[in-house]
C-alpha cells in the first residue's frame, strides 16, 4: 500500500512539474513539439536569454539576425523557411510580440567568414539574438575544430558585450557522418564549448538522428530532400520551444513580484 | 598570333590564380593569397581590370567605333557572360546532387548556398535565371554581367560628357554606402553578395584609369609619389590585419559602412587598399617579364582567356571541395588539388589559343 502511495505521489509531483515547466505565464503555451519530430522530451533547462528578454519586456519587439544558412521565404517550412515559422511560433506564444526576423545566411559559409559578417550586420540591423548555424560547413571544409571553437567564444562573447544573445544551431545530421571522425569532432567540441560557455545550442544532430530513427519505423521511403525539410521543421520547434522555456524561465520570478 | 603578355593580361591572369586558391577555403595555399594581407582580395582587382579592358572595346575618344556596333558588341559580351553563368550553376548543381548520392549524404544538398534548389525548385529556378539566387563563390559573374549591361551608358557618357562619368559613379556608390541600398535575393531572403551599384565604381576607375587622357594622366604623372604614400600604408594595413586590429562596426560613426570594412558593399577601406595596393606592385610586371618571362607569359595567357578559365576553375574548385571533404585533405591533398587545378586552367587557356590559330 504505501509503495502505491508513494507511486501516486511521484506521479503528481511529476505531474505538478510538468505543468510549472509548461506554465504559459500571461502569453500563452510553450510551443510543443510534434509527434512527428519525437514529441516533447524532458529537457534540461535552457540558458538564459537576458536581452532577448529585456527587449521583449520593453519593447513587444524582438529582431533576429539569422545567419549561417540560407532560406526561402514566405514561412513555409517545408520549402525550407524553419526561421519563418520560428518568427510565426513566437508571435503566436507572446500574443503582441513583433517579431522582426533578418535573414543574412549563406548556406556552405565557414565559421570564420560569417564572425566578419556577425559583427557588421549586427551594427546595421541591431538585433537583440543571433541565431548562428555553425560548424557543419566548416566540418565539411576540414577545418579544424579548435580553431571553429574559438571564432565561436570570441564572437559570443563580442555579442554579449554589445548586449545581444546568440543562439547556436548545431550541426546537419547524415547517417554516414556517424562514423566520420572529424566531423564528430566538431559536433563534439561545439556542444562542449556552449556548455562551458553557457550558450544556448540547438541540437540540429539529435533532431535529425530522431527524425531519421521515426522515418525508418514508419518505412518512409529514403529522399534526401524531404528528409532535410522535414528536419528543418523539426528544427523550427525545437528552436522556438527552446526559445519560449528561456524567455519564460526568466520572466517567471518578475511575474510573480507583480501584484 | 596572340598578343605578346601585357601587365592587364597579367595581373588578370594573377586574379584568377588567387580566385581558385581562395575558393577552396581550408585549403593550406590560401592562407598566401593577397586577401591574407589586407581588406583587399582578387575581386577587386578582377572588376578593376574589367573595367580597364572595356576601355579597348569603346576604342579612343578621337576614334570611337559606331554607338549601335558598341552597342552590339557589349550586349553580345553580355549575353556571353550570362550563357557561361548559366551553364557552371548547372554544372554545379548536378555536381552537388551527384556528390550527395555517391557519397550517400544529403548535406551536400546544402552547400554552397545550393539548399533552395533543392528545397524549392520552382522559385529558385527562376532566381537563378533572373540572377536573383547565385550558389556561393559562383555569384562575381552575375555582377559582371550586369555591368556589361551598363556598360553602354558608361560609353555614351564618356564619349559625350567624361568630366561627369567619375562623379556619378562616385555619387551611386556613396549613395549605397549611405543608405545601404542593395540588390535582394529571391527566394532566398538576404542581399547580393556584391552590390552592383557600389562595385560599379570600382569597374569604371578602372574604365578611368585605363584611358589616356582625363584623370589617368594626372595619376600617372604622380605614381612615383603615390607609390611612396602606399608603401606604410600597405604595409601598416597588412600588419593591421594579421593581428586582427580592426574598427569595431557598432561604434564606427554613422553611417557606419563608410568607416568599416565590407566586400559587399566595396566599403572605402577596401576600395583605397586596393588602389595602394595596385599603385605599390602593379609596376612588378616590368621587371617580372624581363627577368622570369615564363611565369609572365603563362598568367598571360590564363589571362587573355580569363573566361574559360574562370569557368573551369569554377568548377573545378567545386570539385576539389567535394574530394577535400571526401577524403580528408590535408597538406599532400591541398598540394595534389592546387598543382592539378591550375595546370587545368593553363592547359585549358593553351588549347582555346591553339584553336583560334588552328580553326
Amino acid at each position: 500500500m504505501k509503495t502505491v502511495v508513494r507511486a501516486l505521489l511521484f506521479g503528481l509531483a511529476c505531474l505538478a512539474t510538468t505543468a510549472a515547466s509548461a506554465a504559459p505565464g500571461d502569453d500563452g503555451a510553450v510551443p510543443a513539439i510534434s509527434a512527428d519530430c519525437g514529441g516533447a522530451t524532458a529537457g534540461e533547462t535552457p540558458p538564459a536569454l537576458p536581452h532577448l528578454t529585456a527587449a521583449l519586456t520593453e519593447r513587444r519587439r524582438i529582431v533576429v539576425l539569422a545567419i549561417g544558412n540560407s532560406m526561402v521565404g514566405g514561412g513555409d517550412a517545408r520549402r525550407g523557411d524553419y526561421y519563418g515559422l520560428v518568427e510565426q511560433v513566437l508571435e503566436k506564444t507572446f500574443k503582441g510580440l513583433d517579431v522582426v526576423m533578418v535573414q543574412r545566411g549563406v548556406s556552405g559559409e565557414l565559421a570564420r567568414d560569417a564572425a566578419d559578417r556577425i559583427r557588421l550586420e549586427v551594427a546595421r540591423h541591431e538585433p537583440d539574438v543571433v541565431f548562428w548555424q555553425v560548424g557543419t560547413a566548416d566540418a565539411l571544409a576540414g577545418i579544424d575544430p579548435a580553431e571553429v571553437v574559438a571564432t565561436v567564444r570570441d564572437t559570443a562573447r563580442w555579442l554579449a558585450d554589445h548586449k545581444v544573445d546568440v543562439v547556436l544551431i548545431g550541426l546537419h545530421y547524415s547517417p554516414t557522418l556517424r562514423a566520420d571522425p572529424k566531423f564528430m569532432a566538431m559536433r563534439d567540441a561545439l556542444d562542449a564549448a556552449a556548455r562551458a560557455d553557457g550558450l544556448l545550442r540547438i541540437r540540429r544532430w539529435e533532431v535529425g538522428e530522431t527524425l531519421d530513427r521515426l522515418r525508418r519505423d514508419r518505412f518512409t521511403p529514403d529522399d534526401a530532400v524531404a528528409a532535410n525539410a522535414e528536419a528543418d521543421v523539426c528544427m523550427a520547434q525545437h528552436l522556438a520551444r527552446s526559445l519560449a522555456t528561456a524567455l519564460f524561465a526568466k520572466r517567471r520570478p518578475q511575474e510573480r513580484r507583480s501584484p | 598570333m596572340s598578343r605578346p603578355p601585357n601587365a592587364v593580361d597579367f595581373w588578370r591572369g594573377f586574379a584568377l590564380v588567387e580566385i581558385f586558391v581562395d575558393h577552396i577555403p581550408g585549403n593550406f595555399w590560401g592562407l598566401f593569397t593577397q586577401r591574407n594581407f589586407g581588406h583587399s582580395d582578387a575581386a577587386e582587382l578582377f572588376v578593376f581590370l574589367a573595367g580597364w579592358s572595356l576601355r579597348f572595346m569603346v576604342g579612343a575618344r578621337d576614334d570611337p567605333r559606331p554607338a549601335h556596333h558598341l552597342m552590339v558588341r557589349l550586349y553580345l559580351r553580355a549575353g556571353k557572360l550570362y550563357a557561361a553563368q548559366m551553364v557552371i550553376v548547372m554544372i554545379a548543381i548536378a555536381m552537388l546532387a551527384t556528390a550527395s548520392r555517391v557519397f550517400d549524404n544529403p548535406l551536400y544538398l546544402e552547400w554552397y548556398n545550393a539548399a533552395a534548389v533543392f528545397n524549392a525548385p520552382v522559385e529558385t529556378h527562376v532566381g537563378l535565371v533572373v540572377l536573383t539566387h547565385q550558389l556561393g563563390y559562383f555569384d562575381i559573374l552575375p555582377l559582371y554581367v550586369l555591368l556589361l549591361f551598363l556598360a553602354p551608358l558608361i560609353a555614351v557618357l564618356h564619349r559625350h560628357a567624361p568630366a561627369l562619368l567619375l562623379p556619378i559613379s562616385a555619387a551611386v556608390w556613396l549613395f549605397a554606402l549611405v543608405t545601404q541600398t542593395t540588390f535582394s535575393t529571391w527566394p532566398t531572403e538576404g542581399e547580393w553578395y556584391f552590390d552592383p551599384l557600389c562595385w560599379q565604381f570600382i569597374y569604371v576607375l578602372g574604365f578611368t584609369m585605363g584611358r589616356k587622357d582625363g584623370p589617368a594622366t594626372a595619376v600617372r604623372r604622380r605614381l612615383p609619389v603615390i607609390r611612396w604614400i602606399a608603401l606604410p600604408i600597405v604595409v601598416a594595413a597588412a600588419v593591421a590585419w594579421r593581428m586582427g586590429w580592426s574598427i569595431d562596426p557598432t561604434v564606427a560613426p554613422s553611417p557606419h559602412l563608410l568607416f568599416v570594412d565590407d566586400k559587399a558593399f566595396l566599403t572605402p577601406t577596401r576600395l583605397v587598399h586596393f588602389l595602394l595596393t595596385a599603385a605599390l606592385f602593379g609596376p612588378l610586371f616590368a621587371p617580372i617579364d624581363r627577368w622570369v618571362p615564363k611565369v609572365s607569359a603563362a598568367l598571360a595567357l590564363v589571362g587573355r582567356n580569363s573566361l574559360l578559365v574562370f569557368c573551369i576553375g569554377s568548377v573545378l574548385d567545386l570539385a576539389c571541395q567535394i574530394l577535400q571533404f571526401a577524403f580528408q585533405g590535408g597538406f599532400v591533398w591541398d598540394t595534389t588539388m592546387v598543382v592539378a587545378g591550375l595546370s587545368t586552367m593553363y592547359a585549358a587557356a593553351r588549347i582555346a589559343e591553339w584553336w583560334e590559330r588552328v580553326r
